[in-house]
């Protein structure tokens, strides 16, 4: 299992989402976050004056898959989340231990 | 006239002094008390009536009233007999004659006269300045002469405004005046008159309770009897006081205890223990009068309106019956209650629920003083979710717009509203609402959009609005526009006001959408967003619209994250719209120009309206409505170099100006500086030029020495000044001077660091310098004349302001190019230092 960790922008979740229910994943999680990788932040002029705009407004989305969808979902995600612009944001791909259902208290698999 | 009392036969000297020898015997019996004042109040009434059918009659109505303690008729024997002398009109030769004959004998008998001649016009406007005056009218008591008059002056004086006035004056004088006896009734030479405990108290006591509630010394701390012995008491020591000295002054000393013990026929052996016994039953009543006041001071309601008091529980109707008949007045009560940070009292909203139903909308706003009260009300500030609230509890708010009983508890199943619609609804105008008080830091740019708002009242109406046409499955938007429609005729809207609610309601989805679901790092989204908002008043109406609109979707919808992309939307859309506006030309083709071209009235041409927008930015077409543009484009007609075609309008408390000439050196900077130099302030305006050279200016501005308003000729004065400084034969920097040094108009300005930006790189053809500073008398004037200094040329001007602060938006060019880069650095370092206050160089 993998735990898929996506930082896309605001407005790719609905299509990243749509991606995601066509492989039949539909158990995921987004999260409003900020943050910046290469594109560092930009500074914007309001009324004259100049603020640095450094920690920019994006999605995080985590899904776990089985190991051997992992690279179609990934696939699926850049497919969606991509613009070709800096700014389209990065996938991490992380291995899963164990999860456990809460309710039941039991391994899921 | 002849009257039986002038026929009389005894002079009045005589008259007076058998009158004065009766209230000596009474004093002396230690019997002087109120009937003996009365008394001897009424003989003096029947020598000043007398006195009246004397004199020569004037040729207007005149009354002749009792006032302060003469009008309550507590005269004592050395007190002032004050009277207020009152004409309807001004004074004539008659009225001269009159005032002679009738003062000139009182000045001959042993009376100390405190009279005032006065015209009824003066009472329009309160003398807040002579407090004692204002009080003294309160007693206010007709001798002799016209009842009509008389009449006028009571409705003139008695508004509950001046009563509110009055009670507030009042208390401050009862605060000095304890103030100067230490704040303790316990004087062992106490002032029977003003010392705490005595007389002024009581009559402060009295006054309180008339001027609020007239019932309240029923349930004060002592009964009204007792009060009524304290005052006799009191009169009967204070007229002995004033025989024995022989004079107006009302220290009851230790030597005179002892005589007025005697008076008053205290028990004792020795003068020590009547002079106990006296003293003892002053403190008794001075306690009395003392903890009456207290007590008054601190439950009586206050007027605070027409047939308003605000109570401890809230705002009360005073007079419940008559407010069941006004349904007009009711959102003077919740207005009241914001005025005030109270609310409207239980009992006021049971008879407001009681009554609702007899009453159609157009009740509630019979009249224009109705709807204004309206759009007053809705302008946000803290407490008015609470009072729409109550309104919609008590079924007010679904009378008064019926449109909006529509959604009344109305639920709509989309699994991310958390309340009914209606609630929804009532917390966009609270999450707007909290902009106006202490926010945080992140909010704070919020809350400054809202403070820039020239009509804060059309967002609220458009909140309460956007939702209404839930009450169909139909696309709720344009149900919604039909709904508020037929409000928009009720309260006889404007066009202008309609256009921005009907926009705000239309589009009220619209900037969600794009800042949550588009990539608004592409600048043709934003491109796009800026062309449907078109103006920055509507961008950052739909900004806070949006921001209440999200946040009333439940508590988690509008997270910091979101209020951030918000944010970033408004900030990338207002760049858009007022650093890059000036690159978008009108085109012939657009559909905004077709509709001009089919709309237009006989007596303008195609070919002038395609003349005239030839070359102007497309904002034009967003800022000014059909009407405008055919009123702009007949003032362009013949225009000549050196001239100007000009048109003054009252824009509710602001004016207009709306100027159309020719461009030339120095243009802006004059016109500028002429609204300046007549102590005018710009609130906003615009300064568009088109290619072949015409310039359309237009300004909004306040009046605040009201020269407009109070002259006859103004205008005329007005425009031709501006005729003269535009064909440069009047200095408009000599005018500016002149004013500055007068030190009428030397006024401290709050300043603070200014903000120049210039920047070559946003437009296309233009270099743009973003200007914010504080914002003072012929500011825009000085600025421009910089910039013309280094021989630029004001193309485009957006003028706005925010409180004390100027936010001013140039376009310039140079030779027709944008700037280079050292004259830029010139240019710049130039505004710095003088908007830094350093003098310019001439």
């Amino acid at each position: 299992m993998k735990l898929i960790k996506a930082i896309i922008r605001p407005n790719k979740v609905d299509d990243v989402r749509a991606a995601l229910e066509k492989m039949n994943i539909s158990g995921l999680t987004i999260t409003e976050v900020r943050g910046h990788g290469k594109q560092k932040g930009h500074t914007a002029i309001y009324r004259g004056k100049e603020y640095n705009v450094t920690l920019l407004p994006k999605m995080e989305i985590d899904i776990v898959v089985a190991d051997e969808t992992t690279d179609d979902a990934v696939k699926a995600i850049m497919q969606a989340a991509r613009t070709g612009e800096i700014g389209d944001g990065r996938v991490f791909v992380l291995p899963v231990g164990q999860t456990y259902r809460i309710r039941t208290g039991e391994q899921a698999v | 006239m002849q009257t039986a009392n002038s026929r009389t036969t005894i002079s009045p000297s005589a008259a007076l002094e058998a009158a004065r020898q009766e209230l000596i015997e009474e004093t002396t019996r230690g019997a002087a008390g109120r009937a003996a004042l009365e008394c001897y109040a009424d003989r003096v009434d029947t020598l000043l009536q007398r006195l009246f059918f004397e004199a020569p009659p004037p040729s207007q109505p005149v009354v002749i009233i009792a006032l302060g303690g003469y009008g309550r008729r507590h005269l004592t024997l050395h007190s002032d007999v004050d009277f207020l002398v009152l004409f309807e009109r001004t004074l004539g030769a008659d009225e001269e004659l009159f005032v002679r004959g009738f003062l000139h004998p009182l000045w001959d008998l042993p009376l100390v006269v405190g009279h005032q001649v006065r015209e009824l016009g003066e009472f329009a406007r309160l003398e807040t300045d002579n407090p004692e005056f204002l009080l003294a009218l309160l007693d206010a008591r007709r001798l002799v002469g016209d009842p009509g008059l008389y009449s006028r002056f009571l409705s003139a004086f008695h508004r509950p405004d001046a009563h509110a006035s009055i009670l507030d004056l009042l208390q401050t004088l009862i605060d000095e005046r304890h103030a100067k006896f230490n704040g303790t009734l316990y004087q062992l030479e106490p002032d029977t008159k003003d010392a705490p405990g005595a007389l002024r108290d009581l009559l402060a006591v009295r006054t309180i309770a008339r001027l609020t509630d007239p019932a309240l010394l029923g349930y004060g701390p002592a009964d009204p009897a007792r009060l009524d012995e304290a005052e006799d008491f009191l009169f009967r020591v204070r007229s002995i006081v004033h025989h024995e000295r022989r004079r107006n002054q009302n220290l009851l000393s230790h030597e005179l205890q002892e005589k007025a013990s005697q008076m008053l026929g205290y028990a004792g052996a020795q003068p020590r223990q009547r002079v106990e016994r006296l003293m003892s039953d002053y403190f008794r009543h001075a306690r009395t009068v003392s903890r009456s006041l207290e007590w008054a001071r601190k439950i009586a309601p206050r007027p605070v309106g027409v047939n308003l008091v605000q109570s401890r529980d809230g705002i009360r109707f005073v007079d419940t019956q008559r407010a069941g008949r006004e349904p007009h007045t009711w959102l003077n009560a919740f207005q009241a209650a914001l005025d005030h940070s109270t609310r409207v009292a239980d009992e006021a909203l049971a008879l407001i629920q009681q009554h609702v139903d007899r009453y159609a909308a157009e009740d509630f706003f019979p009249t224009t003083v109705e709807r204004d009260g309206l759009l007053k009300f809705l302008k946000p500030q803290r407490g008015l979710y609470a009072r729409l609230s109550e309104m919609h509890d008590r079924g007010l708010l679904g009378r008064m717009f019926p449109e909006f009983q529509a959604i009344f508890s109305r639920v709509v199943r989309d699994f991310y509203h958390k309340y009914t619609v209606d609630e929804h609804t009532l917390l966009t105008i609270k999450n707007v609402e909290k902009l106006t008080g202490e926010t945080t830091s992140s909010r704070a740019r919020f809350s400054g959009l809202l403070a820039d708002l020239a009509e804060p009242e059309l967002l609220v109406l458009a909140l309460l609005y956007h939702d209404v046409g839930k009450w169909s499955d139909e696309d709720h938007r344009v149900e919604s526009v039909r709904m508020a429609r037929l409000m928009f005729d009720r309260l006889n809207l404007g066009p202008e006001s309609r256009a921005m609610v009907e926009f705000l309601i239309a589009n009220h989805l619209g900037m969600s959408l794009v800042a949550f679901r588009r990539d608004t790092e592409d600048p043709e989204v934003v491109r796009n967003f800026a062309e449907v908002v078109g103006i920055e008043e509507r961008l950052k109406m739909l900004c806070l619209l949006t921001f209440g609109d999200v946040g009333a979707v439940s508590t988690e919808t509008l997270t910091p994250w979101r209020e951030e992309l918000l944010w970033r939307l408004y900030v990338d859309t207002y760049n858009q719209l007022t650093l890059r506006y000036g690159d978008e030309r009108i085109q012939h083709d657009q559909s905004g120009v077709v509709k001009l071209l089919d709309g237009r009235p006989s007596d303008v041409s195609e070919e002038e309206i395609r003349r005239f927008l030839e070359g102007l930015p497309c904002r034009y077409l967003h800022l000014f409505d059909r009407e405008a543009i055919y009123r702009h484009v007949q003032l362009s007609r013949d225009i000549s170099s050196d001239h100007v075609h000009a048109t003054l309008d009252r824009r509710g408390a602001a004016w207009e100006l709306t100027v159309v000439t020719l461009d030339k050196p120095f243009l802006f900077s004059n016109i500028c500086g002429v609204l300046s130099s007549f102590g005018m302030d710009i609130l906003r305006g615009h300064a568009m030029t088109n290619p072949n050279g015409l310039v359309l200016d237009t300004f909004q501005f306040t009046d605040e020495e009201r020269f407009l308003e109070l002259n006859a000729d103004a205008t005329a004065q007005f425009l031709e000044v501006l005729q003269a400084a535009v064909s440069g034969r009047v200095d408009v920097a000599a005018r500016l001077r002149a004013r500055a040094r007068s030190p009428l108009h030397q006024s401290k300005v709050r300043r603070f660091a200014p903000v120049i930006h210039a920047d070559s790189h946003s437009s296309q053809g233009y270099t743009i310098l973003d200007i914010i500073a504080s914002n003072e008398t012929g500011l825009l004037h000085r600025i421009s004349r910089v910039i013309s200094r280094h021989g630029c040329n004001v193309e485009l001007v957006l003028i706005s302001t925010e409180g004390a602060k100027a936010i001013d938006v140039f376009h310039i060019t140079a030779g027709g190019a944008k700037l280079s880069d050292a004259a830029q650095a010139g240019l710049t370092a130039d505004l710095q230092r003088m908007l830094e206050g350093h003098d310019e160089a001439d």
